[in-house]
């Protein structure tokens, strides 16, 4: 069934194919005259986004650098609480699913900027990998604020190309946030509206945290003292 | 004329309402034949939907040898967290006034509000170990490299993962002023020096001769180059690694800080 799908049918607003289009440097009428939706062709053109031609304004490069910060937070701590194996069983699985997830967005929102990506900062995660209790608590936080902003980022980008994009980020970010609440025994659906939430509001969480840190001075260029 | 249209009329309804007879009841066969096939079937979840961008999740990479850690505050480092008894010490910087760091070893545990891990750090003998607290340390780095020193065979080979990408002959300790044994980590480089005993490039490692402990920086162990290529390999230095210049310009491209040490 899923084969018969044609992308113009799913994306009759032309959000998917404004995005492709801005991946791959094609036409919108190549993708809708070829594109199927689950097809090879489509699934190709949408893993490929490192060989982007970039196009995207001022206001777009800043909303998905910051979204790369964030999401390059939320992959380190992820991959690392996976490779201490400290949690419990329950989180573990989180961290494992979630961190392939945000591994995932890393890599695509990198593909969107292109050259204007930003590169890693260093993170210190204070022990926050290695305790079930604290781990969950924070995890609750970032993923209820990330969604929150999706949100909110959603009425400010230029191109519908990223608005494409961010809505993609959103709703598996939701369901990141649904799933650490179920596991903290927080309502995961408690209201009926979400509020969107302000880039403020997220960069206080994070500088809360102090997780962005400095990277350690490792070399030197000074003569050594070893015993030779 | 009128009676013949209205028997027309008539006929034309009985015909249309046995069509919608025939229609209901085809219908019935199929929704009932539907629903007793679906009330023994499994239940089933649609599909999940597509991503608009990369469709694939990332895999974690291969699993680290190790992880260390930069020391952010100085701390005394004991034999377990629930014991105080000290078995060292760990400072902020090396004497070569880079950050100083630790191995991390992996265990952790929490003791009231604390929570405790489990080091390795400098300047103690074969595997010196202890526990300090996660909040004295930064953020740890994962490494994949491990650096093998054989004493009898002299050779260096770097491990990454399980494989090999490094193979050198190297001088290492004289019989009076051994490079000692055991398991450290490299903890920083050193280049753009004018010292053409050390080389191009020089690593310091955790490890401290026994022999030579008055030396200025408190006698830690290096892995070097060499102005004397002719002397490699053999037992010649006052506890160092030393290879051909070559050799540890090679290394440096390979080997990160942090890389877990055996000497054996």
């Amino acid at each position: 069934m899923a084969s018969e799908l044609t992308l113009e049918a799913v994306d009759q607003d032309g959000a998917i194919a404004e995005v492709l289009d801005e991946l791959t440097g094609g036409t919108r009428a190549d993708f809708l005259g070829k594109a199927v939706v689950g097809g090879s062709a489509l699934t190709a053109a949408l893993a490929a986004p490192a060989a982007a031609k970039q196009r995207n304004t001022a206001n777009d490069i800043a909303i998905l650098r910051f979204d790369l910060g964030l999401e390059y937070l939320q992959a380190d701590m992820y991959s690392e609480a996976e490779r201490l194996g400290r949690l419990k069983p329950r989180t573990l699985d989180w961290a494992r699913v979630v961190g392939a997830n945000e591994r995932a967005h890393v890599k695509a929102i990198r593909g969107l900027l292109g050259r204007d990506a930003i590169k890693s900062p260093k993170f210190n995660f204070r022990g926050v990998t290695e305790d079930d209790a604290v781990f969950t608590e924070t995890a609750v936080a970032f993923e209820d604020l990330t969604a929150a902003l999706l949100k909110t980022q959603a009425t400010q980008v230029d191109s519908r190309g990223i608005l494409a994009a961010l809505v993609s980020l959103h709703s598996v970010e939701a369901r990141h946030a649904a799933w650490i609440r179920h596991i903290a025994g927080i309502v995961p659906a408690a209201d009926a509206i979400d509020e969107p939430t302000s880039k403020a509001k997220v960069v206080r969480l994070v500088r809360s945290t102090k997780f962005v840190t400095s990277t350690p001075r490792t070399k030197a260029r000074r003569k050594p003292r070893y015993t030779g | 004329m009128t009676r013949a249209r209205r028997k027309q009329r008539s006929e034309f309804g009985t015909a249309l309402a046995l069509v919608g007879l025939l229609i209901g009841a085809a219908l019935a066969i199929v929704l009932l034949g539907g629903s007793s096939d679906r009330s023994s079937a499994e239940p089933s979840l649609p599909p999940s939907p597509r991503s608009a961008l990369a469709p694939k999740n990332v895999a974690l990479g291969p699993d680290p040898v190790a992880y260390w850690a930069p020391v952010r505050a100085r701390a005394s480092v004991r034999v377990s967290p629930t014991q105080s008894q000290v078995v060292g010490e760990v400072q902020r910087r090396t004497p070569e006034g880079t950050t100083n760091l630790v191995l991390v070893l992996g265990n952790a545990q929490r003791v009231g509000r604390t929570l405790w891990v489990e080091v390795r750090f400098p300047g103690v003998p074969d595997d010196g170990r202890g526990w300090v607290p996660r909040s004295v340390l930064g953020g740890y780095t994962p490494v994949r490299t491990r650096l093998i020193v054989d004493r009898a065979r002299l050779t260096a080979t770097l491990l990454r993962g399980r494989r090999r990408v490094f193979r050198a002959r190297v001088g290492v300790g004289t019989p009076s002023t051994p490079t000692p044994g055991g398991h450290f980590y490299v903890r920083n480089q050193l280049h753009r020096y004018r010292s053409p005993f050390y080389g191009p490039i020089a690593f310091g490692t955790s490890g401290r001769s026994s022999e030579v402990s008055d030396w200025p920086a408190g006698g830690f162990v290096g892995i070097h180059g060499t102005n004397r290529p002719d002397l490699i390999p053999g037992r010649v230095s006052y506890g160092c690694i030393r290879m051909a210049n070559a050799d540890i310009l090679r290394l440096a491209r390979l080997m990160p800080v942090g890389t877990p040490l055996t000497v054996r």
